[in-house]
């Protein structure tokens, strides 16, 4: 309930400031960029890639990603709104999850938005539209995941670029480890990095049309443990100033 | 004892190895404006940031409403509307939303009527769709009232609520105060002696994190000389304490 | 300087004691998910049990008083509870993880069901009875592609409830292993039997072929695996063959080798000596083939095939017109006359030539009809892949008064404008041929035939070209298929004859083939780039720049 209310507040912030359009207009035109380039491409020699715009984002994410969350708490730290929050009778863990879900309900009408590149798609051809909404639901919880990622370093620093910095290079580490593993000649070793990696759990599965329990439990599992992890950050925070 | 709203035992607080809080008690009673006095770095805002649960103490305790601030923290918190030294606000909210968000976090049903009605307390009813970003500061200040009412708290915490407004508004904070410290305790922190001895039916005067002194206003006075202001008094004590020091 | 010392020696203790906490934490909660995961106490968990207890003992001896409060529910420090319940949160994700990865639930979402088995995948499944493996070779640079890979192959371990089980191995790691397997590039896949014990019988090791069509790959390994061994076709030596090993451009090493991989034994006969030792066709013979044999066969011969033919037995008969003395089922020979009196088809001393639908000269027939409700007909479609003999022999097919318990038909037709040419001598030394009427055969003619006896099982295939699997024929020198018609056909009479037809029949469906491109005209293709990177992030912006506006007024 109480997370319910800050998610309001929340989502009220990001439809009220010129960032979150700001980011928005610039998530649409690469995608946009991105979609008529493969359109080009793929022009009459071969079918339509139904995961090309939920791909393009699982990149876009390491960057985008943290700019959504880095004022997240940094700017009631600024403005001394986070001493009333943390006085109010609502335990972190609410006020973490309120926040998170206002974030990811941006990001959920940001993807509404590029439906219009299925849409263009179904008039101009057959998509597998199946195959599409599993991308869609893939880099759904794939943008959650990467969201709560920025929330810690967002929780950790008082300054809004340095958690926006070090929120993508954490996404980038967490993007790259499914190439940085394979650079392992052990394959065991590669396969933990995979699994660690966002990737993993898009690129063959979801991305592909195939949709798997296990890479949904990774990605709410990253979302549990890292909007776990904000609320004990901004608690120890209390504990030691 | 029981019927105490504010009751602070022996409460200790350091960061590191400063003692910012050294072993205060005291209690405040429903209906009973109780001034917290100090020079800068005393521990004011400390021991009140400790009763409204952003703290943990380090040592003993305080209750609120009867609920310990930390084993019973959510309900302690739910009895305390709280004015931090700055006012804290979301620029981009307007007034009405403002405090409507405090209102309805806190528990608020009647959210809406209520906002409305602790608008209209602090005289902010005019100025209700206006963006904080484009209030007076005598206005941000009459918001963060509002705020600390939104949900109707038994207990108020208010740190230095007249500091960096003008006289007129001084005044009127004072009535404020007062009118409130009716129906309930209030704990104000502030270092105009003045003004706590127009308003407070008690003072705690705390010093390096000790309290040097505690009573009615009047009794202090008269232990020192009949005619005494507060500020002598005042003054006299912490005189004596740097003189020990030394 | 005292206090400064005792200070640093408090840090350090409670530094260990945190250690000893999070390692201490982490170490029974890793044991515990590798209990729950292995189902037994193995070493590693057990050492890692050891390694967690080490860390809590360490956190007790660093920190007493942390370690009792913590323990007696009294107030601890902070950090200890963060700690403890972060990696208890993440110990609890990481076995729902762990659990689910086995489970392997998934739902194929795309429309063309990708990722599910087709009903013909799961017939050949359903007849799965002992445990095979499929064994996957990736290094850690082909992870990507045993990811994909592996999607497929738990579908079938899934299927089968664990029947098919699956392997890989690094073959950077295990290189000893690899070259047992003769692995020749990263992400090769192999098929054997599982023994009794749980290894991997190398004897019944299968290539699996990689292609675009996972699914097809190893369905069809799987069903080859399934008959692996149990079917043998001899090829004849001993009639003048040319052998199956001869490599040149009129040798069939390529059918040979293609029977080999299909997961059948083949082996070769010398009918001749059998024959002349008074002994028989091997009773393990699923089929035997005479492939363009020379001469025709003696009594004793016939009388050794009758013989196999009485017990089922079963005979692909590849012939062509041969200008010498007494070639191979010569129209009047004995063995001729044997077939047609016992089976109702027989080989005819006439040159196809179809005028009709041929390739360069009338002599390279083509087939122009097909009799598609026979087993062997049924992929020849006449449109898509049709068949091509190079001088072609007819061959004569009773339909009636037939031998009781026998069965005929025919497989591939001639045109209504074909005859057979029967001046053999004229053809063979000019190279001429014209219809006589009344001489040679009128049209349409039968070039293939099939008989067999429903009561004995013995089958027959009579197919009037020798030549037309030839190494030159069904490949190109750089590998790809010329006459896929004739690969099939061969194919397609070896499944009849050994009746292999029950055990692979399915068409796997294939990806990509059904989806449709993209097809847009340039102006849509401008309004499709104008709507997508001018009109709606410039929308998006102005929106933005609307409500701000409108806002900060207030
Ligand atoms: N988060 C903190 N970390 C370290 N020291 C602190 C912290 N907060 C307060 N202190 C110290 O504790 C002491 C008491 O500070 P506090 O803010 O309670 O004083 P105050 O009475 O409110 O002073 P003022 O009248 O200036 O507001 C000061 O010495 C201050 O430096
Ligand atoms: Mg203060």
């Amino acid at each position: 309930m109480t997370s319910w209310i800050v998610f309001r507040r929340e989502i009220a912030q990001f439809l009220t400031t010129p960032f979150a359009y700001v980011i928005g207009a610039a998530v649409l035109l690469l995608t946009g960029i991105l979609f008529n380039r493969d359109l080009n491409i793929s022009f009459s020699t071969k079918p339509a890639d139904p995961a090309l715009v939920p791909s393009i984002l699982s990149f876009a994410m390491v960057f985008f990603a943290p700019l959504l969350t880095m004022r997240m708490f940094a700017e009631e730290r600024r403005e001394g709104t986070m001493e009333l929050l943390l006085t109010a009778p609502v335990r972190e863990l609410s006020i973490v999850l309120g926040k998170f879900l206002g974030a990811w309900a941006y990001f959920t009408l940001l993807l509404l938005f590029t439906g219009i590149y299925q849409i263009i798609l179904v008039n101009i051809t057959a998509p597998d539209l199946g195959h599409a909404l599993s991308a869609y639901i893939g880099i759904w919880l794939y943008g959650g995941a990467t969201l709560t990622v920025g929330m810690v370093f967002s929780a950790l620093t008082e300054n809004q670029i340095v958690a926006a910095f070090l929120g993508m290079v954490a996404l980038m580490l967490l993007w790259l480890a499914d190439q940085a593993g394979q650079l392992f000649s052990n394959i065991d070793v590669a396969i933990i990095f995979r699994t660690m990696s966002l990737q993993g759990h898009f690129s063959t599965s979801f991305a592909s049309g195939l949709m798997r329990a296990e890479d949904v439990a990774f990605f709410a599992g990253i979302i549990a443990v890292m909007l776990f992890i904000t609320a004990q950050i901004l608690e120890s925070q209390r504990w030691h100033g | 004892m029981t019927d105490a709203m504010i009751e602070v035992t022996r409460l200790t607080k350091r960061f590191g190895d400063r003692i910012a809080v050294d072993h205060i008690s005291f209690s405040a009673k429903p209906g009973e404006v109780v001034g917290l006095l100090g020079p800068n770095g005393a521990g004011k805002t400390t021991t009140m940031r400790v009763l409204t649960g952003f703290l943990p103490p380090s040592e003993g305790g305080a209750k609120i409403a009867g609920h310990d601030v930390v084993t019973d923290s959510l309900n302690a918190r739910r009895n305390v509307g709280y004015l931090p030294e700055r006012v804290p606000v979301y620029p981009d909210m307007t007034v009405r939303e403002y405090v409507l968000f405090w209102a309805r976090l806190r528990g608020r049903r009647d959210a809406r009527a209520r906002a409305d009605a602790v608008i209209a307390q602090v005289n902010l009813s005019e100025r209700r769709d206006t963006l904080i970003r484009n209030l007076s500061k005598g206005m941000r200040q009459r918001l963060g009232f509002a705020q600390a009412l939104a949900h109707d708290p038994p207990v108020l915490i208010l740190d230095e609520p007249t500091i960096g407004i003008d006289p007129r508004q001084v005044i009127e904070v004072r009535d404020t105060v007062r009118e409130l410290g009716r129906t309930k305790t209030v704990l104000f922190s502030t270092h105009i002696l003045s003004e706590a001895d127009h308003v407070c039916d008690r003072v705690v005067i705390l010093h390096q994190g000790r309290i040097v002194a505690q009573g009615k206003p009047s009794d202090l006075k008269r232990k020192l000389r009949p005619d005494a202001t507060l500020e002598e008094v005042f003054l006299s004590i912490i005189g004596t304490e740097r003189g020990a020091g030394k | 300087m005292k206090r400064t010392a005792s200070a640093s020696i408090v840090i350090r203790r409670r530094t260990l004691g945190m250690l000893g906490n999070i390692l201490g934490v982490a170490g029974v909660v890793v044991g515990v998910i590798g209990l729950i995961w292995t189902g037994a106490p193995g070493n590693t968990v057990i050492a890692t049990f050891a390694f967690g207890i080490g860390g809590i003992l360490l956190w007790a001896v660093a920190t007493p008083q942390e370690f009792t409060g913590f323990f007696s529910g009294r107030q601890v420090r902070f950090g200890t509870m963060a700690i403890v319940s972060t990696i208890l949160l993440i110990g609890i994700v990481a076995l729902v993880y762990l659990q689910l990865l086995r489970a392997a639930w998934t739902f194929d979402a795309t429309q063309a069901t990708r990722y599910t088995l087709s009903p013909e995948t799961e017939r050949v499944l359903s007849r799965l009875s002992s445990p095979m493996r499929i064994i996957g070779f990736y290094s850690s640079r082909a992870l990507t592609t045993r990811e994909i890979d592996d999607q497929f192959f738990r579908l079938y371990e899934t299927a089968t409830n664990g029947l098919i089980s699956r392997e890989y191995i690094d073959p950077d790691e295990q290189p000893a292993i690899a070259r047992r397997y003769g692995v020749q590039y990263d992400g090769q896949v192999f098929l054997a039997n599982v023994r009794d014990d749980g290894t991997v019988d190398l004897a019944t090791l299968a290539r699996v072929p990689r292609g675009d069509a996972q699914e097809r790959d190893i369905t069809e390994a799987i069903a080859r695996q399934m008959i692996a061994g149990r079917l043998t076709i001899y090829f004849d030596i001993g009639l003048g063959e040319r052998g199956p090993l001869d490599t040149t451009q009129e040798g069939i090493s390529a059918v040979f080798a293609g029977v080999q991989e299909s997961g059948i034994n083949a082996r070769t006969l010398d009918l001749a000596q059998i024959a002349a030792q008074g002994g028989d066709i091997p009773p393990d013979a699923s089929a035997v083939l005479f492939v363009r044999p020379l001469r025709d066969l003696t009594e004793s011969e016939i009388q050794t095939v009758a013989r196999y033919l009485d017990a089922g037995g079963a005979l692909l008969l590849l012939t062509d017109v041969l200008f010498s003395e007494q070639p191979f089922l010569s129209e009047s020979g004995a063995f001729n006359q044997f077939l047609l009196e016992n089976y109702g088809i027989g080989a005819l001393d006439a040159v196809v030539v179809d005028p009709g639908l041929s390739a360069q000269t009338p002599l390279d027939v083509i087939s122009a009809y097909v009799f598609a409700e026979s087993d062997i007909a049924a992929r020849l479609d006449p449109a898509v892949s049709p068949t091509l003999f190079s001088v072609a022999r007819a061959v004569d097919v009773k339909l009636s008064e037939t031998p009781s318990n026998i069965a005929t038909g025919r497989v591939i037709f001639t045109t209504d404008q074909a005859y057979g040419e029967t001046n053999l001598t004229l053809l063979g030394e000019t190279n001429t041929f014209q219809y006589d009427e009344g001489v040679d055969l009128p049209g349409p003619l039968t070039t293939v035939a099939w008989s067999t006896n429903v009561q004995t099982g013995a089958k027959l295939v009579l197919i009037g070209d020798g030549d037309f699997v030839a190494n030159g024929r069904i490949v190109t020198t750089d590998g790809a298929v010329t006459v896929p018609g004739n690969g099939i056909l061969f194919t397609d009479s070896v499944v009849w004859l050994t009746e292999l037809s029950e055990e692979i029949d399915f068409q796997p469906q294939l990806y990509g083939q059904a989806l449709p491109l993209i097809f847009v005209s340039q102006q849509q293709m401008d309004l499709i780039a104008f709507i997508t990177i001018i009109f709606m992030p410039t929308a998006v912006l102005l929106i933005g720049i609307g409500v701000w506006m409108r806002r900060s007024r207030r």
